[in-house]
This record gives structure tokens, sequence and C-alpha cells, in this order.
């Protein structure tokens, strides 16, 4: 939100996605959506801030606004990017909502993207 | 009584009081901080009260607008009209059984354009109504 941190995705992106689980809805405030790309595609500038949530990922964010902005699995060479942070059209639809079995209680989901739980 | 918290724990708080039901926010500055879109409800400033707000960093967006997150996870928890009694608080920070309910769509016209909006909610192009607490 603030300009502290950009990127830039080369290439194809991957997997287009809303998560549902608690701790993406706890950081992101509601829900989280993303795309991924191979690691060295995502070129960033800036000072990302990283919290590990859980022993397999990390969860990257800007220190100045609070903006979530990268997901990334320590096993996996690929770097998830948040759909919200990209300026104008992406180009992109929606394939999936993930770990819908995690959602909240207050909104229903009825785009008929389909739902993985 | 509602309770909620960032990801890490680093802020931790109590909402007593009335809650106004969510709203789903799709202007560009919400969805650039939460990642997708932000939804909220907003309580009396006196209604909300911090068990712990050691991680709590504030991000003045506007002249008349301060984000609040988690400085330690980076979780999006406030939005604070600085003019007004009253403080705008993530839904997603809740804990289940708030019993509130989503009730419709801000700034639909600025929503991104890899998803749609379906779930029969009214949408408001700009900002529109209830946003009293």
């Amino acid at each position: 939100m603030c300009g502290d941190i950009a990127f830039v995705v080369e290439g194809d992106v991957k997997g287009p996605s809303v998560c549902h689980c608690p701790q993406c809805r706890k950081q992101s405030g509601h829900l989280w959506s993303s795309a991924y790309a191979p690691e060295p595609a995502v070129k960033i500038e800036g000072p990302v801030s990283w919290y590990e949530a859980s022993a397999t990922a990390k969860r990257g964010f800007c220190a100045r606004c609070g903006s979530f902005l990268f997901w990334k699995a320590h096993d996996e060479d690929t770097m998830s990017f948040a759909l919200g942070a990209i300026d104008g059209d992406t180009g992109i639809t929606l394939e999936k909502h993930i770990f819908v079995g995690g959602k909240g209680d207050y909104y229903e989901i009825e785009d008929g993207v389909p739902q993985k739980p | 009584m509602t309770r909620g918290s960032c990801l890490c724990g680093a802020v931790t708080f109590q909402l007593t009081g009335k809650m106004r039901g969510i709203i789903a926010c799709h202007c560009v500055e919400c969805r650039k901080v939460s990642g997708h879109y932000w939804a909220a409800t907003s309580v009396a400033e006196e209604d909300l009260n911090f068990e712990s707000n050691e991680g709590l960093a504030w991000y003045r967006s506007s002249d008349a607008i301060s984000r609040g997150f988690c400085k330690t996870c980076g979780s999006t928890l406030f939005y604070k009209p600085l003019a007004e009694d009253r403080i705008v608080v993530s839904a997603g920070a809740l804990e289940p059984g708030s019993g509130l309910n989503m009730t419709h769509h801000a700034f639909a016209a600025e929503k991104g354009d890899y998803y749609q909006i379906a779930d029969g909610l009214p949408q408001y192009a700009e900002f529109t109504g209830g946003e009293r607490a």
C-alpha cells in the first residue's frame, strides 16, 4: 500500500486462489488471494519482513504499512504473491477457494469457483 | 463480548457494546493491505480494549485515516477515521461466534478483475450507509 515494497512477476503464474485458512484470515483481515510462480521469477524490491506462523512456511509483509504480500513454503521453489497487490488489471481469473473448512462464520462462498476443503 | 487477535498474538483485544454489521471493502487501499479485499466491523472507540498491544503499529494512509497492524506478523487489524470516535476492526481477527454477518460490499467499482462478487449482498460503487457503530 505504501510503496516501500514492489515486485514484478515474469512469465506464467499458476494457482490463482483464495485462502480461507485461519492463518490467512487473521493476517489479511478477511481472506487472502494469491498466485504463484518459480521463486526466481518473482523479483522483489524493498524490505520484506517475514513471519513464520508454522515450521513449513513463511509469510512476507511490509513493516511500514502492514500489507500482506508473500507466502513461501520452505520445501517448495515457488513464491506465492498477493493478487490484491497487483497494480491495475491482472488478466487472472480465480481457479479455486482453498481451506474452506477453515472459513469464517460471517460470510458465504457463492461465486461458483471450485472449493477445496 | 467478542475477542480478537492478530496471527501471532502480539495484539489481542476485546470488543464490547454494539458492533456494526461487517462491510466488505474493495477499495484499492484495502485490496493492497489485505492481499484480496478487506472485511470489517466498526465499534465505538471506547468499546475496544486491548489485552496486549505490544505488536501494534500504525500507518497514516491519508490525512484522515490511520491503519493499524501487527508489526511482528503483519496482520491487518484496524482502520481509524481520525476525526471520528469509532474504530473499524478486521472481521478476520475476530473469534468465531461474533454473531455478525456481512451486510454489503463497498467500493465495488474498485474491485479486482480476477474475482466476482456473487453472494447476492448489495454492492455500492463507493462507501455508503451504516458507517456508524
